[in-house]
C-alpha cells in the first residue's frame, strides 16, 4: 500500500469532440479524476457513455487530426496531451498499458502468442530476439499459464478465453507499467473465469504497486475490486467517490437506477427494473442535465441548468444532480434497505 | 449533401479526363474527305479501269532480306502442301519463288501478267489431234534444291499429277483435270496412276484429253501441277501422311527454297521438317536462295533479295506501322481506311500505296429457288434499287474498289465489257422508279404498287458476316430493299461461307459472297458459280443454284421452286471448248445473258488489291496471276 | 497436409477430364460448320470430304472421339506426353505447338504479375493509410482509370508513344531471353506494363478495402497500444491479415491469364497461347483449342491448390484434415 501523496495520473477537464458531417459528437465532457498507486479506479457506464473514449484519449490512440481534445492529463507530472506523437508512443505500452475487452479479437490471429509478447518487449528497447522470447515466456508463466514455454509457441485460437486474457495481461505487463487500463476485461469471459482475471489484476496491482483503471458496465465487478468508482453518462461524470461510499450511499438517480436494475439472489422480484428510455445522442445531448429525460425524479431546474459536479455536504462524495441532499439521503438509504432484502 | 457534391464533381472530372485522353488517341491529321475526287494527277487512280501496278524508287540491286508482315495467321488450306494449297497468298510464294510448273507467267501487272509462258517447259504448246493432245518439252538442267539436288524430270511432273488425282492426298482442285483421260478412275480408286499422262522420256510429258479444253494450258500453270520428287513424296503417302505434312518439306525447283533444306536425301526417316517453316500455326516462313538454281534457265524472274521472311503479326495497325518504319518491306493484309487515308493525303507517302485491279467480284447472291427471289422481276428490281455508291463507301471509297456492273471484272475480258452496265442508275445510287417498274411486273406485287406486298417479302433471311464492313453494309441494304417492300432479317454469322455453301440451308440471299479467279480465264468464274452440275451438298459455290433440277435438288436437300430454274450448262460447255478471241467473246455473251435473263446476283464491287510498301523498297510490281506482289521482281536497298 | 495435397491432385485429374468433355460438347453442339469442310477447301468432291473427315477422326461419333482423345492425353501419343494429337490445319504436333508458345505467355504473365502485385499492393496500402486525402483520391482515380481503360487502346497508345514517337522501347514481337536479354526486356516492358495496369488497379482497390477493414480490427488497436511504430502496425499486423483475398485473386488471375491474355498478345504480336486459342477457334482447329483449354484448366486447378496451401501458411487458423 503506497502512501505516496503525488497522484500517478491526474485528469482534469478532459473533453473529447469528434466533428462529423452530421454534427459534432460530444463524446467526453469535462471529465476529471485522480489515480494513485495501489489504487483501482472503476469507471462505470452504459455503452456510449464515453468511458472507453476517455481512456483512448489518455493513451494517445485517438486520431488527433480528426478529434478535438482539450483538458489536461498529467502523468507523473508530464502533460500527455501536449506531447508529440513520438513521445506518446514511447509511453504507450511502457509506462501506461491497456488491455481490451475481447482477447480473441485483440490478439493477432496469425502470429504466435509468444511472438506477440516478444514484439511488445522489443517495441521499447532492442534486447535481442532471444531475450525478448525468454521474457515473454517468463511473463506468461507469471500470469498463470501452465507449461508456458510450450504454450508460447501456440496461436491465439489454440488458447481458451481465460488464457487469452491472461496473455493480454502479460503483454501489458512486459515493461512494468505504472498504470494499467483494463477496458471491460471480463465482459467476454465466463463468470468463473471472470473472477480469476479480476483476481489476477488485483494481484498484479499489489505486487507491482501500480494504478489500475477498470472500465466496465458491470457493477458487480466494480464492487469486488475498485477502490474508487466513477459513474459516467453521456460523456459526463454523474457520480465519483470511494467505492464503499458510492455503493452504501449512492447519490445520483442514475446510480440508483443502475443498482436497482441488477437482479439479486437475495430476494424474489416480480420483474426486472430497467431504466426507462435509452442513452441520448451525443451530437445533440439534452439541455441541462443529460439524464433528465429518463430521470423519474427530474424537476424544474433539471432541463434548464447543467448540475455541477460537487459534494452536497462535505462528508458526501461528488455527484452531479440538482436534487436536495435530503432527498438523496432518503432514496439512497431506502434503496440499500430494499437491496438487503426483508430478511435482514 | 456536400459529400455527394464533391464526389460527383470528382467523378465528372475523371470522365472528362478519360474522354480527352481517348480523343488524343485518334488520328492527329484532319481527315481529308476529298480523296474521292478523281481529278488529281495522282497515279494511284485508275485511268481506264486498270492501275499501273508498278512502283520504282531507285535502281534494283541484289541483296537484302525482304520482310513481309502477314496478318493474323497464315491461313493455309493445306499447311503449304502444294497439292492441296488453295490460298492465293501461298500461290504468290510458289509461283514466284519456289515452284516452276510446266507453264507459267511473267509476274507482271495487267494483261501482260496473264500471258502464258513456258516456265518448266520450253514453250506453251498448241494442242494436236483436234485439241486433245498436249505435249510439253522440259527445259534441260533445271535442278531440284537440296536435299534432292538432281535434275527435274518429266516423271516428277507425272508424280505430282497422280498425287493430285488421288483422293487421299488432299488435292483441292482436281476437278479441273477430269478432262484428262483416266483421271476419274484414279479419283474413284479404280486405278493408281492416270492413264492419260505419259512420259516417253525424261524430258517429255504428254497429256491425252477426253474433250477439247481451250484453257488446258492455263490449268497446267497452277501450283498443284508443279513437279514433286517421288522419293520425297513417298515419305508422305498412305498411312504416314497426315494432312499437308509435306508442306514442311516442300522441295523447290525455283530460285528460293525453305530455309533449312540442305544436304543429301538418304531416307524418309532421316528427313526432318525444314527449320524455316514451323507449320500453318507457326509464326514465320523463311525462304533463302536455292543453290542449285540456274538463272540462265529462267528469263522471267529477277530474284533480287537474298532472303524472304514472311512473319505473322496479330496486330494489323502494327504491320502498317512497321512498314512505314521500314522494318517490314511489304504486307499481306488489308490496309484499313485509316491507313489508306494516311497515305492518300500525304504526298510523300502516296506513291508507296499501290492499288491494283483484283480480278475479283463482290456480290449479293440470290437463291433462285427461294421466294421472293424465284421471280426474275424481283431480282431485277433489287439490281435497280441497291445503292452501290454507298456500298463502295462502306468498303472505303474508290481506292479499295470500283463499282461492279456485271459478273466478271473487265480485266479478265482484256478490257471487254468495260462500259456494260445493264442496271445503270444515276451516280450508282439506285433508282426507285426503275425498281418499282420492275417490281410491278412481279407476281409478288399483284396490285402493281411497285412494292412487294406478298408475305414472302417479310422476314427474308439474309446471311451476313461479322466483319466491320458487313455491319456497315447491312443497314444500307435493309433500307434499300425496304423501298420496294422487301424486309430483310439479317443474321450475322462468324464465317458465313459454310452456311451459304450448304444448299439444304435454303438461304435466300447473302451479301457475304465474293469470287476471285483461279487463273485468268472466265471459265474459273462461270464453271463453279453457275454450272448446275457442280452443285454439291456441302462446300457448294453455285449459291444461286443456277441450273438446278428437281433431281439435283433432292440429292442436295434444297427445297423451294426447284423446277424451271434457268440453266446455262450448255453455254458453259460451248465456251469452254472455244479457243482464242472467240472464246473471250463467248464468255462476254454468257455474262450478258446471265445479267439479263438469269439475274442471279447483284454485283456491287470489283475490289482492288491495295499494297503498301516500305521506304527502302526500290522496285515493286503486281503479279496479275497471283493477285499479289511479284516477289520474283521486288528489290530493296 | 500431404494427404490433403494428394487428394487435391486427384481432383485435378477429374477436373481436367470434365473440362475436356465440356470442350468437346461445346465444339460439337455449336452450329459453326463442319471443320472437315473448312480444311477440304473449295468445292471438294464428296470423296475428298470423306477422306478429310476420316483423317481428322470426324467420322466417328463424338463419344468415341472423346474417349480416344482422353486416352491419348493421359497416355501420350506419337508426339510424346501429354498426347494432344495433331492440328487440323497442318498436321503438326499440338503438344510442341503449345509448349513452344507457353514460355512466352508465362514470361508475359510473370513479369506483369510481379509488377501489378508490387504496384497494386503498394498503392492500396498508401491509399488505406491516407484515407480520404488527396493521395487516396488520386490513387483510386488511377484505379478507376486502370479498370476502365480498354487494354487494346492502352496497348496501342503505349506503342504509339513509347515506340513510334519516343523510340524508347522496341516495338511489337517477342525475343527470347536466351537469345538476347536486352531485346527480351525491351520488347516485354510495354506489354508487362499494359497488362499489369488493369490488374494493379484491381489489386490497389482490393488491398485498400481489405486493409481498411483489417485496420478496424481490435488487434490493430492492441498493436498500437503496445507502442509499436505505425509502420509496423500497418505492414506487419495489418497487411498480413489482409492477404487472404489478395492471395485468392492472385492465384486465379495468374491461372486464367495462361490462356486469356488474348488482347495483350494480339496487340503486341507475342504469338502466345491466348492468341493461338482464338485463331484456332476461328479456324475450328479443335485439337489446338483443346490443347490450350487443357493447359489453362490444369493451370487453374494447380493455382487453386497452391493458393489453398498458401492459406494454411498465411493463416494458422486454417488447417486441413
Amino acid at each position: 500500500m503506497s502512501t505516496d501523496a503525488t497522484p500517478l495520473l491526474e485528469v482534469r477537464d478532459l473533453t473529447v469532440r469528434f466533428p462529423t458531417p452530421d454534427g459534432v459528437v460530444q463524446a467526453v465532457s469535462n471529465v476529471s479524476y485522480t489515480l494513485r498507486r495501489g489504487e483501482t479506479l472503476g469507471i462505470v457506464g452504459e455503452s456510449g457513455s464515453g468511458k472507453s473514449v476517455s481512456n483512448l484519449a489518455i493513451m494517445g490512440l485517438l486520431n488527433r487530426s480528426r478529434t478535438a481534445i482539450s483538458g489536461e492529463v498529467l502523468f507523473e507530472g508530464r502533460e500527455l496531451l501536449a506531447l508529440p506523437p513520438e513521445q506518446i508512443r514511447e509511453i504507450r505500452g511502457k509506462d501506461i498499458a491497456m488491455i481490451f475487452q475481447d482477447p480473441f479479437a485483440s490478439l493477432h490471429p496469425m502470429y504466435r502468442v509468444g511472438q506477440q509478447l516478444a514484439e511488445a518487449v522489443l517495441a521499447h528497447g532492442d534486447v535481442g530476439k532471444q531475450k525478448a522470447w525468454e521474457r515473454a515466456v517468463e511473463l506468461l508463466d507469471q500470469v498463470g499459464i501452465p507449461n508456458a514455454a510450450n504454450r508460447a509457441r501456440d496461436y491465439p485460437h489454440q488458447f481458451s478465453g481465460g488464457m487469452r486474457q491472461r496473455a493480454m495481461i502479460a503483454m501489458a505487463l512486459v515493461h512494468n507499467p505504472d498504470v494499467l487500463i483494463a477496458d471491460e476485461p471480463t465482459t467476454a469471459l465466463d463468470v468463473t473465469v471472470q473472477a480469476q482475471i479480476l483476481e489476477l489484476i488485483d494481484q498484479v496491482k499489489r505486487e507491482f504497486d501500480i494504478g489500475v483503471i477498470l472500465v466496465t458496465h458491470d457493477l458487480g465487478v466494480v464492487a469486488e475490486t475498485a477502490n474508487s468508482v466513477l459513474v459516467m453518462y453521456a460523456g459526463r461524470i454523474m457520480e465519483y467517490g470511494p467505492a464503499a461510499q458510492v455503493f452504501a450511499q449512492p447519490q445520483h438517480p442514475y446510480a440508483w437506477g443502475l443498482l436497482d436494475s441488477m437482479p439479486t439472489i437475495e430476494r424474489r422480484l416480480e420483474a426486472l427494473v430497467p431504466i426507462e428510455g435509452s442513452p441520448p445522442s451525443l451530437i445533440a445531448p439534452p439541455s441541462g442535465c443529460p439524464f433528465h429525460p429518463r430521470c423519474p425524479y427530474a424537476f424544474a431546474p433539471c432541463p434548464r441548468d447543467q448540475p455541477p459536479l460537487t459534494a452536497p455536504v462535505p462528508e458526501a462524495h461528488l455527484d452531479a444532480c440538482h436534487l436536495p441532499w435530503e432527498r438523496k439521503l432518503d432514496y439512497g438509504s431506502k434503496r440499500s434497505v430494499a437491496r438487503m432484502g426483508d430478511a435482514a | 449533401m456536400r459529400r455527394y457534391l464533391r464526389f460527383a464533381l470528382f467523378v465528372a472530372a475523371l470522365v472528362a479526363l478519360a474522354v480527352l485522353a481517348a480523343g488524343c488517341g485518334s488520328s492527329k491529321k484532319s481527315s481529308n474527305t476529298n480523296t474521292t475526287s478523281t481529278t488529281s494527277t495522282n497515279s494511284n487512280v485508275a485511268a481506264n479501269g486498270t492501275f499501273p501496278g508498278t512502283f520504282t524508287n531507285g535502281t534494283s540491286a541484289k541483296g537484302g532480306t525482304y520482310t513481309v508482315g502477314w496478318e493474323g495467321s497464315f491461313g493455309f488450306t493445306d499447311n503449304f502442301d502444294p497439292t492441296g494449297e488453295y490460298l492465293g497468298n501461298a500461290w504468290g510464294l510458289y509461283s514466284n519463288l519456289m515452284l516452276r510448273s510446266l507453264v507459267g507467267y511473267k509476274h507482271l501487272p495487267g494483261a501482260a501478267g496473264n500471258a502464258l509462258i513456258g516456265d518448266l517447259a520450253t514453250s506453251v504448246p498448241t494442242p494436236t489431234d483436234n485439241g486433245l493432245v498436249y505435249t510439253y518439252h522440259l527445259r534441260p538442267n533445271i535442278k531440284w534444291a537440296p536435299p534432292v539436288n538432281r535434275v527435274v524430270t518429266s516423271k516428277d511432273v507425272a508424280y505430282a499429277m497422280n498425287r493430285l488425282a488421288s483422293p487421299n492426298d488432299g488435292g483441292q482442285y482436281p476437278f479441273y483435270y477430269t478432262v484428262i483421260k483416266g483421271w476419274t478412275d484414279v479419283q474413284n480408286g479404280k486405278a493408281k496412276t492416270v492413264s492419260g499422262i505419259t512420259t516417253p522420256d525424261n524430258n517429255t510429258i504428254v497429256f491425252h484429253l477426253t474433250t477439247p479444253t481451250g484453257d488446258f494450258n492455263r490449268r497446267m500453270s497452277m501450283p498443284a501441277t508443279a513437279p514433286i520428287p517421288p522419293e520425297v513424296g513417298a515419305c508422305f503417302e498412305g498411312s504416314k501422311s497426315t494432312n499437308g505434312a509435306y508442306g514442311r518439306n516442300v522441295i523447290s525447283n525455283g530460285p528460293y527454297m525453305i530455309q533449312g533444306a540442305a544436304g543429301k536425301f538418304t531416307s524418309c526417316s532421316a528427313l526432318k521438317p525444314f527449320a524455316g517453316y514451323a507449320g500453318a500455326n507457326g509464326s514465320k516462313l523463311i525462304l533463302v536462295r536455292n543453290p542449285n538454281y540456274d538463272p540462265s534457265t529462267d528469263p522471267y524472274r529477277k530474284n533480287w533479295p537474298n532472303q524472304f521472311n514472311f512473319v505473322v503479326n496479330s496486330n494489323a495497325d502494327d504491320i502498317f506501322a512497321k512498314v512505314l518504319a521500314g522494318q517490314y518491306q511489304d504486307e499481306v493484309s488489308s490496309p484499313t481506311p485509316k491507313v489508306i487515308r494516311q497515305y492518300a493525303t500525304n504526298p510523300s507517302l502516296k506513291p508507296r500505296m499501290i492499288p491494283n485491279v483484283g480480278d475479283r467480284t463482290n456480290y449479293i447472291t440470290m437463291n433462285l429457288t427461294q421466294p421472293p427471289f424465284d421471280d426474275i422481276h424481283v431480282r431485277k428490281a433489287l439490281n435497280y434499287i441497291v445503292d452501290k455508291a454507298a456500298l463502295q463507301k462502306a468498303w472505303g471509297g474508290p481506292i479499295p474498289g470500283s463499282i461492279a456492273t456485271h459478273i466478271v471484272p473487265p480485266v479478265l475480258y482484256n478490257g471487254g465489257l468495260a462500259e456494260y452496265d445493264p442496271y445503270a442508275t444515276t451516280n450508282n445510287a439506285g433508282d426507285t422508279a426503275k425498281a418499282e417498274a420492275e417490281m410491278k411486273q412481279s407476281k409478288y406485287d399483284p396490285n402493281h404498287t411497285g412494292k412487294c406486298t406478298a408475305s414472302v417479302c417479310k422476314g427474308v433471311l439474309m446471311i451476313s458476316d461479322v466483319r466491320s464492313v458487313d455491319k456497315t453494309m447491312a443497314p444500307i441494304l435493309q433500307a434499300d430493299a425496304a423501298k420496294i417492300g422487301i424486309h430483310f432479317t439479317i443474321r450475322s454469322v462468324n464465317g458465313a461461307y459454310p452456311v451459304i455453301q450448304k444448299p439444304s440451308n435454303n438461304i435466300p440471299i447473302s451479301d457475304r459472297s465474293s469470287w476471285g479467279k483461279d487463273y485468268a480465264d472466265p471459265y474459273t468464274f462461270f464453271a463453279e458459280l453457275f454450272d448446275g452440275r457442280s452443285i454439291i451438298k456441302e462446300g457448294n459455290t453455285n449459291y444461286s443454284l443456277v441450273g438446278v433440277t428437281p433431281e439435283i435438288a433432292k440429292t442436295v436437300g434444297a427445297h423451294g421452286s426447284v423446277s424451271n430454274v434457268p440453266s446455262v450448262n450448255s453455254d458453259i460447255d460451248n465456251c469452254r471448248a472455244t479457243l482464242g478471241d472467240a472464246r473471250t467473246t463467248c464468255w462476254e455473251n454468257l455474262d450478258k445473258k446471265l445479267m439479263t435473263s438469269v439475274v442471279p446476283w447483284v454485283p456491287y464491287l470489283w475490289p482492288n488489291n491495295v499494297f503498301i510498301v516500305a521506304p527502302n523498297v526500290t522496285h515493286w510490281n503486281y503479279d496479275q496471276f497471283t493477285d499479289g506482289p511479284a516477289y520474283s521482281a521486288v528489290s530493296m536497298k | 497436409m500431404a494427404l490433403y495435397i494428394a487428394r487435391r491432385l486427384l481432383w485435378t485429374i477429374v477436373v481436367v477430364f470434365c473440362v475436356i468433355g465440356i470442350s468437346f460438347a461445346i465444339f460439337y453442339l455449336l452450329p459453326a460448320g463442319d471443320p472437315a469442310l473448312r480444311f477440304a477447301g473449295k468445292s471438294p468432291s464428296p470423296q475428298l470430304l470423306a477422306h478429310v473427315r476420316h483423317e481428322l477422326g470426324l467420322d466417328k461419333p463424338w463419344y468415341e472421339q472423346f474417349g480416344k482423345f482422353t486416352w491419348h492425353f493421359f497416355r501420350g501419343d506419337q508426339f510424346g506426353w501429354p498426347g494432344l494429337g495433331y492440328t487440323y490445319a497442318g498436321g503438326s504436333s499440338v503438344k510442341s505447338l503449345v509448349f513452344s508458345r507457353a514460355p512466352r505467355t508465362l514470361l508475359l504473365i510473370l513479369g506483369a504479375a510481379i509488377l501489378w502485385l508490387v504496384v497494386g499492393v503498394a498503392i492500396g496500402v498508401l491509399s488505406a493509410i491516407k484515407r480520404r486525402s488527396a493521395v487516396d483520391r488520386v490513387a483510386m482515380g488511377f484505379a478507376l482509370f486502370g479498370i476502365s481503360t480498354p487494354v487494346f487502346w492502352l496497348g496501342l497508345m503505349a506503342l504509339y508513344i513509347f515506340w513510334a514517337k519516343l523510340g524508347w522501347t522496341a516495338g511489337t514481337g517477342y525475343v527470347s531471353p536466351v537469345d538476347s536479354f536486352t531485346g527480351f526486356f525491351s520488347h516485354m516492358i510495354l506489354p508487362w506494363c499494359v497488362l499489369a495496369l488493369l490488374y494493379a488497379a484491381f489489386y490497389a482497390r482490393m488491398t485498400r478495402n481489405s486493409l481498411l477493414e483489417t485496420l478496424g480490427e481490435d488487434y490493430i488497436r492492441t498493436a498500437r497500444a503496445k507502442g509499436l511504430p505505425e509502420r509496423t502496425v500497418i505492414l506487419k499486423h495489418g497487411l498480413r491479415a489482409s492477404l487472404t483475398p489478395i492471395v485468392t485473386m492472385f492465384g486465379m488471375d495468374v491461372a486464367l491469364l495462361v490462356g486469356g491474355a488474348i488482347i495483350t498478345e494480339t496487340v503486341f504480336n507475342i504469338q502466345g497461347l491466348g492468341y493461338l486459342a482464338i485463331n484456332s477457334a476461328l479456324q475450328q482447329d479443335l485439337p489446338v483449342v483443346l490443347g490450350v483449354v487443357l493447359i489453362t484448366a490444369v493451370a487453374v486447378a494447380l493455382a487453386n491448390l497452391i493458393v489453398d496451401i498458401l492459406y494454411a501458411f498465411i493463416d494458422p487458423r486454417v488447417r486441413y484434415a
